[in-house]
Formats: C-alpha cells, structure tokens, sequence
C-alpha cells in the first residue's frame, strides 16, 4: 500500500502565494483585449476551424457533393495509399520540395548579401528579383510556356546557341519535373531575398567590425557571423518555403496539368483533381488531411534541427 | 434578449448542423414525368454556359438570343455565368456544394448520364426532342435510361484534314482506307530536318489526347463501355490496337509526341509542316481567316479515321435544367428555345459548329463551311465518348493513361488494364 504525504491546512495554506488583487482598470482592459480578439478569433473559429473540422469528418466519408456524404471508415486512406497516382504525386511534391527550398534560399541569400552592399542601382535589382513574386502566375506561366516551346523556344534557343541538342522541356517524362522546378526556383527567389535582405539589416553592425579588425575574411565573416546570426530569418524562410513548395499548383495547372503521364502531378493537383474533376470531395479531404499532417510534421522536425528560431533570436 | 456565452455558443452550434445538414442535402428529385411548361412565363433564369465566352458570344448571346427569347416572354430575366470548358466541372461542384447551381446548365457530351443518375437535372417532356429532327445520335448523349434530360445545343466533331496539294506531290490520290495505309502515307510524307521533323506525316496531338485515343477506337470497332456503362470494354483488343496506333505514329517518325499547334497560332496543317491533322470541325474558320488562299485553292480535304469501321468523333454542347431550378417552367422553355433552329444556326456560326438538326444541312452557314459540311454529311457515323454514370471520374484519368503508352512508359495494354481498374473502382462506386 501506497502512503501519501499530505500537507497540513497550514502549510498548504502559506505555499500558496496570496491572491493579488487585480484592479478595475487591469480588468477592464482584460474586458477589453477579450472584445478586441474576438471579430479575429470568430473569423478564425468559423473561416478556419469550421472547414477544417468539416475537411477532417468528410475524409472519412465518400462524398460527391451531390449526394450526401456517406460515412466509409479509412476507405478513402486505403484508396490513397494503394493508388499509384498518389503516390507519385507524393513523390513529385517531395522532389519539388527537396530541390526548389534550398536552392532557391540559397540564391536569396546570396543575392539578399550581395545587395546589403550599397551597391549602384540597387533598388532596380531588388525590384527586378522581386517581380515575379508579385505577378500573377498565369502570366509567369505564359512567358514561361514560350520559354520551353519545344520549336523556337528562348530555352532551346539557347541550347542550339551551345550546339547542344534540343529538348522537349515540358513533355518528354524526364524534363518536365525539372522543368517546373525551374519556375518554382525563380518565382520563389524574391520574397526569400526580401526576408533575408530585412534580417541582415538587422544585423549589428559592430560584430562585422570587430571581425574586420581581427582580421577575418569575408569568405569567413559571411560563414561565421552572417549565417549564424541569420539562423531564426532561415528558420522563418525555411518552414515557409517548404510549407509554399508543398502547397506548389499554378505552375502545375497551366504549365503541364500533371503531365505528361503525371510526371509533373503534385499533391496539390491531385486534390483539385479529386474534388473538382472527379467529384470526389471526400477523398480530396483525405488527401488535405494527409497533406496537412505531413507539413506539420515535417515542420516539427524543422524546429527541432534547428533549435528553433526563438532561441536565438 | 442578452447574449451569454452559453446562449452564444448553443447558436453557433445549431447554425453550423444547419449549415451542414444544408450542405449534405442532396438535390430534389422530379416527382414525375416532365411535362411542357403552359401559362406565363416570368422570374429570372440563371444560366452557366461554356459557349458563348469572349465579347463576341456575349454579345450574340446577350444582344441577340436572349432579347429574342424575350419577345415572346417579356418577364423573364436572365443571368448569365460565362465560363469555359476547362473550368466548368470546378464552377459546377462549387455551386453544388454551395447551393447556387444555375437554372439552366450547359453541358459536354457524356456529362448528362452522370448527371441525372445523380438527381442534377430534371427530366425533359420527351416531345421536346421528338420532330425536331435532331438526328438519332445527336440525340443519343442526352439521354439517360431512356429519359431525356437535355437537349443539343451544337455539335463539336472531329476527323482528319489533309492538304491535297502534299498528296499530289507524292502521287497520292486517295485518301487511306485503314491504319496501314494511314501510317505508310505519313512516313513517306514525313519530312526531317537537323533531327526533328520539318514536316510531320500527320499532326495527331494537338486535339484533346483523350479524344484523340477515343476516336481511334471508335474507328476500330471499340467501345468504351457496354450498354449498361457499367462494363469497361476499352482495354480491349479495339482499344489496346488504338492506343498502339498513335503510339507507332511516334515510332515510325511520323509524328512526335511534341509535335502540335500552338494555341492562337496557325495550324500546323495550315502552314504545311503536317500533311495531315486530327481535327475539329471549327478549325475550318481558323483557316478561313488565317489562310482563306487554302480554301480558294482547294488546298483541303477531309476524310474519317478508319481501321476496321468508318467513324467520326461527336461531341458537343448540350443545354439542360437544373433539378434544384427555382423557375423550371422558364428553365425549361429557355432550353427549348437553345435547341430552336435559329438559335443553333446564330451559335454555330459564331463558334463554327455543327447544327444538330438536319434541317440546317441546306442553310448558307453549313453549304460555305467545308468542315461543317463534311461532319453533317457523315453524322450517322458519329459516336460519341462517355456512356457511364460514371464518366466524370473516369474521363479525366484517360489522359495520363494515352500520354503513358505516347511517352513509353507503359505498354498500351498495361497503361489500358490500369486505366481500367480505375474505371471499375469509379463504377464499383455507383450506388
């Protein structure tokens, strides 16, 4: 038998710290700030909570909006994991992921550090590597449909500049991911720039200065000083970025519509695909669920790699 | 009254099993046979419509058609939801789901049996269709399980063109009668420069893949499915045989997987880097206004894909009523008004469509447009794709299977038996 401690009234008593009294006005503006949150939290609550809660009782039913939704179990998850389509899309969007994050953060950072320098006519390039961010993608996708036509084509062009052989950039099985990873990598550059470009301005300027007076590079102050300090702004781009590649379907839905053969099908469009095309809602719920769950995830293990980013901020 | 949290969230509560009992409802089904709409017509008729985007088909639709209509009944109103074809599934599940599905729904050929099984569209009085002298095939699309749910609109057919002044430079004075001669014509008019081809021996991309597969099985002897739709039958020999078809057309050089018209561009038949073309009865205008000399000269002609059986692509437009309309007498009569004469004629010339009724065959419009003419001759060999209540689902995984045998990666055969297992899973799903 267990014995357990127990603590006389008067201890309890005094290790129990005494009740601050609050005053009218800190509860008046508690009352306050209650009001002030609650337009966003019902915004949140009904705009937010609501579909997602309804996302995640359709995945379990087969529902086509037609008719009413028809409770299935884990049918839809069953379908989801032996059907071949989603599954490549599920690899596509990790290949999209794995290639357009990193080197598109890697090129922000270096063009973010390159025009941190006061260089001339930096407000022209900052804005020219920010466009694409800001203009739609149907017309990025355009332009780059004339990019990749496979006869008289700007890539092609290039190509046969080079004397090298010409390629069915978004048609052949093996180009046409690479392809659309081109564009992400572009269109995503601008926005990671920005970011980095706000967090080395916030950098302190002395540290650089006591590294120039130690003599140090600038090879090793970027290494040693800029990466480092800049960790809770990769942290901030990296979650994002992977959270934008995840979510990637414009380029897919004009450029290729997941062809040719899915080569190019990525998680998002597939979900359109079910819901919109095939009328299967509760599958295109499952298939959110399982999207979802995989960036949480995947973010998780982000924060936890990098220590996340409130620790060093 | 006083707002407590309790009586606030017991509201939110009860809206949002409203909201989603709403939402779950389905649709309201006919409680009887159709009848013809009699009496005073008035309300307003929404209408979702795939046909008449850009200024033009606004203009002709808004400034034209619907004053017309308006004539004779003066308090209906009308409001209109242009959309185009890639994006009308999406505008037709949205209002669905959110319960603002327009009165009167415009329609592809092989939506309405998916459609009405589900309870989307109500039925429409038989004699709509009957005197008209729609042809038996046209006819064919809009129904399901004997009932009539809609009524055509225009017709979009397809086949091959071919530039005559190529055939008689190589001798050719024929037309070929099956896949055999096809493919030895398109070789040796294949022309190849710095490793790609200059001229292909037939451009048979740059028509939907899907219709582009289907009609090669129709001109075998296939089928996409049995009576009923509810038996798959395309990966069958007629249709394995097909898909290898277009897939040797690739093999042997003729053509390439790449190799297609650019939209807003000349065809590639126009500008004679094909011989021959896949293609759709509105090409015709193109060329008219792009290269009217090809027209002049007699630089076109036409033939029907044959293999085993001579057949011709249709599909089409077709006009229905909503099962939830709040005005279906309007709905209804607006319909009927859609599938008139006049308003088929006026909607073909616009968009360089067949009229699917036979009288049209002696007007102006189809005796001046080769193509259009050419489809209303052979309109007894049309078939038309779908069939299944099913089709919806399955119509739109048929393009990435084709695109699996075009690009190798998949045998016809193996990307034909995965596609059908998808096609029976979709019909194993139908209540």
């Amino acid at each position: 038998m267990t014995s357990v401690a127990t603590a006389s009234p008067d201890t309890a008593a005094q290790s129990v710290p005494p009740r601050k009294k609050v005053s009218s006005l800190l509860r008046s503006q508690r009352r306050a700030g209650v009001w002030m949150a609650l337009p966003a939290s019902l915004h949140a609550g009904i705009w937010i909570g609501l579909p997602m809660l309804a996302s995640i009782v359709l995945s379990f039913t087969q529902y086509d909006v037609i008719s009413a939704p028809r409770f299935i179990g884990l049918a839809n998850f069953e379908d989801l994991f032996t059907d071949p389509v989603f599954m490549t899309s599920l690899r596509n969007t990790a290949v999209y992921a794995f290639f357009t994050v990193p080197v598109s953060m890697a090129i922000a950072l270096v063009l973010a550090v390159m025009l941190n320098q006061g260089i001339r006519g930096q407000m022209l390039y900052r804005t020219a590597i920010f466009i694409p961010q800001v203009t739609a993608t149907v017309a990025i996708a355009l332009v780059w449909l004339w990019i990749y036509n496979p006869r008289g084509g700007l890539a092609n062009q290039l190509l046969g500049f080079f004397g090298i052989g010409q390629v069915s950039w978004l048609t052949d099985t093996a180009w046409s991911l690479p392809s659309i990873i081109a564009v992400g990598v572009w269109q995503g550059i601008g926005l990671k720039m920005l970011i980095y470009l706000a967090a080395l301005q916030g950098l302190p300027k002395d540290v650089f200065e006591a590294a120039s007076i130690d003599g140090a590079t600038a090879v090793q102050k970027f290494m040693q000083i800029t990466v480092p300090m800049l960790k809770p702004a990769t942290f901030f781009v990296l979650v994002t970025s992977i959270i934008g590649a995840f979510q990637a379907f414009d380029q897919v839905y004009i450029l290729t519509q997941g062809g040719p053969a899915n080569s190019t099908t990525l998680i998002t469009y597939e979900i359109y695909k079910s819901a919109f095309q095939q009328f299967r809602m509760g599958l295109a719920c499952a298939q959110s669920l399982v999207l979802f769950v995989f960036l949480i995830v995947l973010t998780l293990i982000n924060r936890r790699l990098m220590g996340g980013s409130n620790d060093d901020s | 009254m006083t707002l407590t949290r309790r009586s606030f969230l017991s509201a939110v509560g009860i809206s949002s099993v409203a909201l989603s009992a709403a939402a779950c409802s389905g649709p309201t089904a006919g409680s009887g046979p159709a009848t013809v709409a009699t009496g005073k017509l008035s309300g307003q008729v929404s209408l979702l419509t795939p046909i008449f985007e850009g200024a033009a088909g606004k203009a002709l639709l808004e400034q034209k058609l619907i004053p017309a209509f308006q004539k004779t009944h003066p308090d209906v109103s009308f409001k209109v939801d242009y959309v185009n074809y890639s994006a009308l599934n999406e505008k037709l599940t949205t209002g669905l789901a959110g319960g603002t599905v327009a009165d009167v729904l415009m329609l592809g050929v092989g939506w309405i049996p998916p459609f009405a099984a589900k309870g989307v569209l109500a039925e429409l009085p038989a004699e709509f269709a009957d005197g008209q002298g729609f042809h038996p095939r046209v006819l064919d699309p809009s129904r399901h399980e004997g009932k009539l749910y809609a009524l055509p609109a225009v017709l979009d057919t397809r086949f091959v063109a071919y530039r005559k002044d190529i055939f008689e430079e190589a001798g050719i004075t024929a037309p070929p009668q099956n896949w055999e001669e096809l493919r030895g014509i398109a070789k040796e008019l294949t022309r190849s420069s710095g490793g790609r081809i200059s001229r292909a021996g037939i451009d048979a991309f740059s028509i939907d893949l899907r219709q582009g597969w289907e009609y090669a099985l129709f001109a075998n002897g296939g089928k996409l499915f049995d009576e009923t739709g509810r038996k798959v039958l395309f990966n069958q020999r007629e249709g394995v045989e097909a898909l290898e078809f277009l897939a040797g057309l690739i093999k042997d050089g003729s053509t390439a997987f790449d190799f297609r018209s650019e939209a807003g561009k000349p065809l590639q038949l126009q500008t004679g880097n094909a011989a021959m073309a896949l293609v759709n009865n509105a090409h015709f205008m193109t060329i008219q206004q792009q290269s009217p000399e090809l027209i002049k000269e007699g630089k076109i002609g036409t033939f029907l894909l044959k293999n085993t059986t001579e057949a011709m692509f249709q599909g089409g437009t077709l006009a229905s009523v909503s099962a939830r309309s709040k005005n279906p007498d309007a709905a209804q009569t607006f319909v009927r008004y859609l599938a008139s004469p006049e308003v088929i004629l006026h909607t073909c010339e616009y968009r360089g469509s067949v009229p699917a009724i036979s009288a049209l065959a002696s007007s102006d419009y189809v005796k001046n447009n080769d193509f259009v003419r050419f489809a209303v001759d052979n309109l007894d060999k049309s078939v038309s794709e779908g069939g299944t209540p099913a089709w919806m689902e399955i119509r739109d995984t048929i393009k990435a299977a084709v695109e699996e045998a075009l690009t190798g990666k998949a045998t016809a055969q193996e990307a034909l038996d995965r596609l059908a297992d998808t096609a029976n899973d979709a019909i194993g799903r139908l209540q």
